[in-house]
Formats: structure tokens, C-alpha cells, sequence
């Protein structure tokens, strides 16, 4: 239930489109009440761990979707997820690059070379600002493009639950701007020292809004 | 009344609403032109591109149907079908209008627009101007200069005088007068106020000043309330859609199946037989509510034509098609070809280069790659023998009955709503035959029957058929098939529509890798009885028209030339300019030029709109058409029913599966 809360909460922060600082967070954690109806789909992080996958849960508050994927391709510096009906993500590290199934797709990002969210950096290592280009399908052949700028704060420390699992975090927001003067924020609990985010809930496009990346077992190359 | 004025009056309004849900957005005020307007004077911004705008305006002694479409940033294009009483009687118009914005706003200066309302004809509503705007808050100003409707001429001429198709040097000729207006967007939620000052005359007090509320109960609905500048009452009701905007959000259902490169060791390199290729595909591709009607597998080729009954974007089937090609293809398939059908024809073949394929997907660019790994091919007249072909089909008898309601000014003088009950029936012996008939009930205004004209007539004489039955509409049968790879033809008879009946052939020809095609329409028809369901007058016509269809660009314009021997055996031309959107929608305004008729042009305006847009998962066939004006009366006249082969085939343009690539890997 606990769980539940938490993800409406960071969901409605998705939904909000505003500037967001560590007391909205909060207050948005205590009422979820605006944000649609989620089923959080029960998972086995018993069988997840014995079989050695590498899985996330993605939760879609402006669609109402969730789904448990698992890592099935490494193309590129992207971890390709896939869950139950196909639906799915690439990952670069944090950061969303690409999904599937959970509303207006987002077709790829183009992101600065030091992205710490891309890159998996420790929070210590953050770059004060990135810059982050999203493709939309719109007509024909070329991708719409969305381009925004983001600042990042890196806040306090607290706990994540995921699955069961308790990690000890950063809070960190990113607040972002994009071309068209549109706003919206990201927010990511990120390992201080390995700069492995646990839990992610990040703008996809104008449609599909922000979406909700929670790491039950991290992809490991090795 | 002369002859030009009774054309214009036999505009045919027919606004379908059928039971889609398409549910509008934002609201905005539309004016008598479909310019974005205050009361009756414009206003001096844009709405979003492709914003598209319906609107009915209601007074005592007039009555309006106005379309207006943002077809650029800075270009407003609008139709306009309004009903005036007059003394005499009820007067129609038919006008086609432009706003185009010179100037854009910025934060120390205004907008500036010119606007020509009613373009082509010196006539009754006919105006232009040029207007400024600043938006201060909640408040918007505009104010300009206008002439004829804006500066109380109403009626013209103020050119030379000179009637024809298009005239023009009436236009910013005359007196002038100053006008201005103000929108402001009220302390209550979804509330505005409109005050006006004009010279537009609305009879024959000259008040100068009006002023309305407007309400906005939910996005896409704009009540309005008003008093014009001659005190009288109106009220004006607003829908505004935007085909870009879906109210459904796609990509809900299944996701894709992932890619599976050659390379990867999962695709495996032993011939595996077509029959196991053939069950794993259909297999998953039924998940996505894909079936597989043929499939054939040879060395280095798999051959699928798929269909999907809720997905109208070949593209995206397509690529789910290839995705699932791509894990299950042993590596010496080096090409897939996806063949589109449609109906009764196999409409292309979509070469997709395996190699090439490989190297897209999850690159920023993958829609591109894969559209450059693909090439167009016409279909075979004989698809490759393979281990699946399409079963006969069994013949089918589908029927339902289909209420329709209809502005008519055809059988009527003005606005007048009129009701249809259509009762359909069509036996389909095979995709390419098929037999259908219509009966129709006017359940809603009768017409008064009229005597027959003494001299024959294409068209005007719709009032002699006699009202208040069960009529048989139509009563058709058709034949399409191939006549060669991408040479389509058609056969048809029987009875096409009200007025006529008689035998029908036509051929197109649309090469694969081009973004138009070519048609021509051989027809001969005789006047059907005024009385009862069968038989005919004493009265034949021949008419042979060659086609053009055209997509140009890359923004989904198209555009359609229809010339030749109409049904008056006039020579006459018609012209389809129109936007074609990759979810299906389609925005198109018409008009026609017959050797015979010395009057204005007409235009019209169609709007179709497909149920995926609406639909809540986004997926769905069919929807809803609406069309309004258009080429009317006897002269550049064509018969309706024949089955014209393009209406089929416009779907599958190439440029339409290109404009939807952009879902190829979703």
C-alpha cells in the first residue's frame, strides 16, 4: 500500500507540469488523489533474482499502465526491456530512451555526452545543466523534435522501496524547460556512490508525460 | 430570381452525424465567414495549425454553416453557407474566404491580418480588411479597416460590374469604414465577453454596437449568445477539432515484438520449413490483431500479406509484420515483402531490404532507415504460389439501416433541416463483385412536388420526384479488378443514385513508386421516372471524365483534377484541394468551372474523420464524412454511385504509407 501511495504520489508530481522542490515532493506524496486509477502489478523478486534477469517495473500514470520488463537485447548503450503484451523501454543507464506500449511512444533521446543520468554518474560528478532531445512520431519518415534544458538539484538523502528492497538515496530533481517554453520535472533517487538510480519518474513526451522507471534488478554487461 | 442566384441556392448540405464519438476540444468564436471572428467583424490572430472549425449561427432572418481551417501558421481558410430572408424570399450564398496574418504578435507589437471574405464574387457578404490585435491579459483588442460587408455595402457591385466564374477588381473598392472588438476572457472559468463596433449592416437600424457571452462547457464547444448591431438576437454554436490532436492516446495496446538483427545469434541459420516460419507468425501476429492471408517463403524471400481489421496504419503493420519476420526468418531471407490489400485490390508490394532493416531499429533516425530500406513494387497480377492463399470467399449479405440528417437546400430555401432513413443491403459475391441497393424515406420536411421540366435537365428538377415515399435510391452492381500491375478498372450498372441510372466503366493507373495517378470515367445514364421505384424518362447522357490525383509535398496536400463531358454535356473542370492526414483524417474544399455557367464558382468543403481518432484505444475502421456545398446545378454536374475506383484506393497512396511511417517500428 505503502508502495502504491508513493507511486501515485510520484505520479501526480509527473502530472503537475511545474516547478517542484523537495516540499511539493512531500505533499505530493501525501495526496495522490488527483492522479488516474494504476493497478502496481505484483512481483516475484524471488524468481526475478534466481533466474538472473535484469528487470524493471514502468508505470504510465497518464494511461493508467503498468508492467514488469525484463532485459532482453543490449544494442548500442541501450538495455532493451521487455514485459507482458510486449510492452517495454530502452534504458541508457537512468535515463528513458525509448518506450513501448504505455501511450504516445517515445521514439528516442538525444542527450548531452555527460548526462548523469545516461551515464550512471555519481550524484557528486552531476553537471549543473543537460540538454535532452526527444523524437516523437509525427508525420512521415522524421521524427518530431522536443528539445529541453534541464537543471538538476541533487537534495537529501532518504529510502526507496522497491520490491521489497530498501536503498538508501538521493532525492534529485531535474527541472526542465523546453524549446516551446513548456515545463515539467524529472525526479530520480540515485545511489550516492555508484550513481545507480533505483527509481526514476521522467518526461517522455508531451502526451505520455512522465513515466516511472523502478529497478527491481539492475542490468549488469558482465 | 435569375438563374446564377437560383444555382447558388441549390447548394446540397449534407452534414452526416453518424454515431462516432468524436468529441471536440478547445472552443473559439466563429463568425458568418468562419474567419475567426468576433460577432461579425474579425479578429486579428490565428488558431493552432490544422485547427479545423464548425459552427451554426442563428438569427431571426439568417442562418448559417461555417468551416474554417488554419492551414498554415500565418494562412486561415474558411467556407461559408449562409441564408438570408429577404422580403422576396430566402437568398443562399456560398462563400469562400482567407485571413492571412502579416504580422505575428509579439510582446510590443500587434498582429496585423488581411482578410478577403467571400473571394471571387462581388456579392451579397463579400468584404475585406485589414486588422491589427494586441492581447493584454485576459483581454484581446483588435481593430481595422474594412470595406463592402464591413463598410455596410452589402449587396455590391462595386467593382465594373462584370459577372463571371471569378471576379476581382471589386476588391478594397469602395467606401471604407473603421471597425474594432474586444474579447475578454472573464473572471469565471470558461467564460467570455464579446463587444463589437461595425458597419455591418443587419437591417435597417444602424446601431454600431453588439456585444455577446460565450461558453465553453467542454474543450471543443463554444456556446455563444449575442445582440448585433441592429438589436437583434443570435446565438452561434462552436465546435473545434484538430485532426493532430487525438483524443485517444495511441499506442496503448500491445507493444511491438522486439527486433531481432540477422546477426544475433537467436535468428537461427538452418532452413526451417515455410509451414514453421508460417505458424509462429501467425501465431504472434494474431496478438496484434494481425491475420496472414497469403504467405509464401522461397530462397532468399518471404512473401506475407497481412490484414488487420483495427489498425489503419499500414505502416505500423508493416513493422510489426517485420519485427516478427525478423526472429523467425531463417538468415538466408534476405527480403520481406508485405504486400497491402484493399478491398478488391492487391495495392503494393513494400520491399523491405533485411541488411538494411537491421541497422534502424532504436536509432534516432529508425523511421527513416527503414523507410530507406524499403521500396515500392506494383502487386503481381498472380501472387507467388506459397503454402497460404486467401480462401474463396464466401458470398455475404450484409444490410442496416443508417439515419442521416441533412441541411438541405436542394428541396429547400434555406437552413432547413431534413432527415433521411437509408435502408442498406449489398450481396458481396467476392471482393471484387458486388450488388447493392438503397431504399430512402424523408421522414423529416418534405418537399412540395413540382411538374416535370418541358426541356431536359441535369439537375434541377430534383423537386419533380415525388415526395413522401419509400424510394429506391440505388440499385447497383459492380465488378473491380486488375487489369495489369497497377491498372485498376471497374465495371458498374444499374441504378446510381435518384436521378439516373445506366452502365458505368473506368480505368486508373497509379505507378507504385509516384505520388499520383491517373483516371478516366465513361458513363452513360438515362433520367430515372419521377414516378416510382423503376424505369426512366425520355431523357440520356454521356459523360467522360479524366482524372488526376496528385499528393503534393510532404505536408499531405493532395489535389484532384476532374475534367471533361459532364452531364449537361458541358465541358467542365473540378477541383479537390484537400490535406490528408497520417491518422486518417482528410480536409478538402472543392470547386468546378463548366464552359456553361457564367456565374460565380461554388465551393464546398468535405471533412472525414476516422473512428481511430476517437476511439478510446486509438485503433478502428470506418467513420464519419462530412460534406457541404460544392459544384451544384445542372452545368459541371457528374452522376454520384458509380463506385469510383479512388475512393478505394486513396488509402494506400504511397505517400499515405509514408506519411504514417512514423509508427513503422511501434
Amino acid at each position: 500500500m505503502e508502495l502504491g501511495k508513493t507511486l501515485l504520489a510520484l505520479g501526480a508530481l509527473a502530472l503537475s507540469g511545474c516547478s517542484v522542490s523537495f516540499t511539493d515532493l512531500k505533499d505530493a506524496l501525501l495526496s495522490p488523489d488527483t492522479v488516474p486509477e494504476m493497478t502496481i502489478p505484483a512481483v516475484n523478486r524471488a524468481a526475478i533474482e534466481s533466474a538472473d534477469l535484469a528487470a524493471v517495473m514502468i508505470l504510465s500514470p497518464t494511461t493508467g499502465i503498468s508492467s514488469v520488463a525484463v532485459a532482453v537485447q543490449l544494442r548500442d548503450a541501450g538495455v532493451i526491456y521487455n514485459g507482458n503484451d510486449n510492452r517495454g523501454v530502452t534504458l541508457q543507464k537512468g535515463l528513458i530512451y525509448q518506450t513501448l506500449g504505455f501511450g504516445t511512444n517515445l521514439q528516442a533521446v538525444l542527450t548531452t555526452p555527460d548526462d548523469p543520468i545516461a551515464l550512471g554518474t555519481p550524484p557528486a560528478a552531476w553537471p549543473d545543466t543537460v540538454t535532452r532531445t526527444y523524437l516523437i512520431a509525427g508525420r512521415g519518415t522524421r521524427y518530431d523534435e522536443i528539445t529541453a534544458t534541464c537543471q538538476l538539484t541533487v537534495g537529501g538523502a532518504t529510502e526507496v522501496t522497491v520490491v521489497g528492497v530498501t536503498h538508501r538515496v538521493l532525492e534529485a530533481v531535474e527541472q526542465c524547460e523546453t524549446d516551446t517554453g513548456e515545463s515539467f520535472n524529472n525526479i530520480h533517487y540515485v545511489d550516492a556512490r555508484s550513481g545507480q538510480i533505483w527509481r526514476s519518474s521522467q518526461w517522455t513526451g508531451p502526451v505520455q508525460q512522465n513515466v516511472q522507471i523502478d529497478v527491481i534488478e539492475p542490468f549488469d554487461a558482465n | 430570381m435569375d438563374r446564377v442566384v437560383q444555382d447558388r441556392k441549390k447548394q446540397v448540405w449534407s452534414l452526416v452525424f453518424c454515431a462516432a464519438a468524436v468529441v471536440p476540444q478547445t472552443g473559439a468564436a466563429e463568425g458568418p465567414s468562419g474567419l475567426l471572428t468576433a460577432i461579425d467583424t474579425p479578429r486579428a490572430f490565428d488558431r493552432a495549425v490544422d485547427d479545423l472549425t464548425i459552427a451554426f449561427d442563428f438569427r431571426e432572418d439568417y442562418r448559417a454553416l461555417t468551416f474554417g481551417f488554419q492551414a498554415t501558421e500565418r494562412l486561415q481558410i474558411a467556407l461559408a453557407l449562409p441564408t438570408y430572408d429577404d422580403p422576396g424570399g430566402s437568398v443562399g450564398d456560398n462563400d469562400l474566404s482567407f485571413a492571412f496574418n502579416v504580422i505575428g504578435e509579439g510582446r510590443n507589437w500587434p498582429s496585423l491580418s488581411i482578410g478577403l471574405v467571400g473571394l471571387g464574387e462581388d456579392d451579397r457578404g463579400a468584404g475585406e480588411y485589414v486588422v491589427a490585435g494586441k492581447t493584454f491579459g485576459p483581454v484581446s483588442v483588435s481593430a481595422g479597416l474594412g470595406w463592402g460587408r464591413f463598410a455596410g455595402d452589402f449587396d455590391g457591385p462595386r467593382g465594373s460590374g462584370e459577372e463571371g466564374p471569378f471576379v476581382a477588381d471589386y476588391l478594397f473598392a469602395g467606401e471604407s469604414a473603421g471597425f474594432a472588438n474586444l474579447v475578454w476572457q472573464t473572471p469565471i472559468e470558461k467564460l467570455s465577453a464579446t463587444l463589437e463596433y461595425s458597419d455591418v449592416p443587419n437591417g435597417t437600424e444602424d446601431i454600431t454596437y453588439a456585444a455577446g457571452l460565450s461558453y465553453v462547457p467542454f474543450d471543443g464547444l463554444t456556446l455563444t449568445g449575442y445582440v448585433d448591431n441592429d438589436g437583434n438576437a443570435g446565438a452561434r454554436l462552436g465546435f473545434l477539432l484538430n485532426p493532430t490532436q487525438p483524443e485517444a492516446q495511441p499506442n496503448i495496446a500491445r507493444g511491438p515484438f522486439p527486433y531481432v538483427e540477422t546477426t544475433s545469434g537467436r535468428v537461427t541459420r538452418n532452413a526451417q520449413s515455410p509451414a514453421a516460419v508460417l505458424a509462429v507468425l501467425e501465431e504472434r501476429l494474431e496478438k496484434d490483431g494481425i491475420t496472414v492471408e497469403r504467405f509464401a517463403m522461397g530462397e532468399t524471400t518471404i512473401d506475407v500479406t497481412p490484414r488487420s481489421a483495427t489498425d489503419t496504419n499500414f505502416a505500423r503493420v508493416t513493422g510489426r509484420v517485420a519485427r516478427v519476420l525478423s526472429g523467425v526468418a531463417p538468415s538466408q531471407i534476405t527480403t520481406f515483402r508485405i504486400t497491402q490489400t484493399d478491398g478488391p485490390f492487391d495495392a503494393h508490394v513494400i520491399v523491405l531490404d533485411r541488411a538494411a532493416l537491421d541497422e534502424a531499429p532504436s536509432r534516432p533516425d529508425a523511421a527513416l532507415r527503414a523507410w530507406n530500406a524499403a521500396t515500392f513494387e506494383a502487386a503481381p497480377l498472380t501472387p507467388p504460389a506459397g503454402l497460404k492463399a486467401p480462401e474463396p470467399a464466401a458470398p455475404r449479405l450484409t444490410y442496416g439501416i443508417a439515419p442521416s440528417v441533412k441541411v438541405d437546400a436542394l428541396t429547400s430555401d434555406n437552413l432547413e433541416l431534413t432527415g433521411v432513413l437509408n435502408a442498406n443491403a449489398s450481396y458481396v459475391l467476392s471482393p471484387q463483385t458486388r450488388f447493392a441497393g438503397r431504399l430512402g424515406y424523408r421522414f423529416l420536411n418534405q418537399w412540395e412536388q413540382i411538374d416535370p421540366p418541358t426541356e431536359p435537365v441535369a439537375r434541377s428538377d430534383a423537386r419533380a420526384y415525388e415526395p413522401d415515399i419509400i424510394f429506391l435510391d440505388a440499385l447497383t452492381a459492380q465488378h473491380r479488378f486488375t487489369l495489369a500491375p497497377a491498372v485498376y478498372g471497374r465495371v458498374s450498372a444499374g441504378y446510381f443514385e435518384r436521378a439516373y441510372g445506366g452502365v458505368s466503366a473506368e480505368v486508373l493507373w497509379r505507378p507504385p513508386s509516384q505520388n499520383v495517378a491517373f483516371g478516366v470515367e465513361a458513363t452513360y445514364v438515362r433520367k430515372r421516372a419521377y414516378e416510382g421505384w423503376f424505369g426512366f424518362e425520355d431523357q440520356d447522357a454521356t459523360t467522360l471524365i479524366g482524372s488526376v490525383y496528385a499528393n503534393i509535398g510532404r505536408g499531405g496536400t493532395f489535389m484532384i483534377v476532374d475534367a471533361g463531358q459532364h452531364l449537361a454535356g458541358d465541358t467542365a473542370v473540378d477541383l479537390t484541394l484537400g490535406r490528408a492526414y497520417a491518422n486518417g483524417w482528410r480536409v478538402a474544399a472543392t470547386t468546378g468551372w463548366s464552359e456553361e455557367r457564367d456565374g460565380a464558382l461554388s465551393f464546398g468543403a468535405e471533412i472525414a474523420i476516422p473512428l481511430a481518432w476517437s476511439s478510446a484505444d486509438g485503433t478502428g475502421a470506418g467513420g464519419t464524412t462530412i460534406a457541404v456545398g460544392g459544384p451544384t446545378g445542372d452545368y459541371g454536374s457528374r452522376v454520384r454511385g458509380t463506385g469510383r475506383l479512388y475512393d478505394l484506393l486513396r488509402g494506400t497512396d504511397r505517400r499515405r504509407i509514408e506519411d504514417g511511417w512514423g509508427e513503422f517500428w511501434n
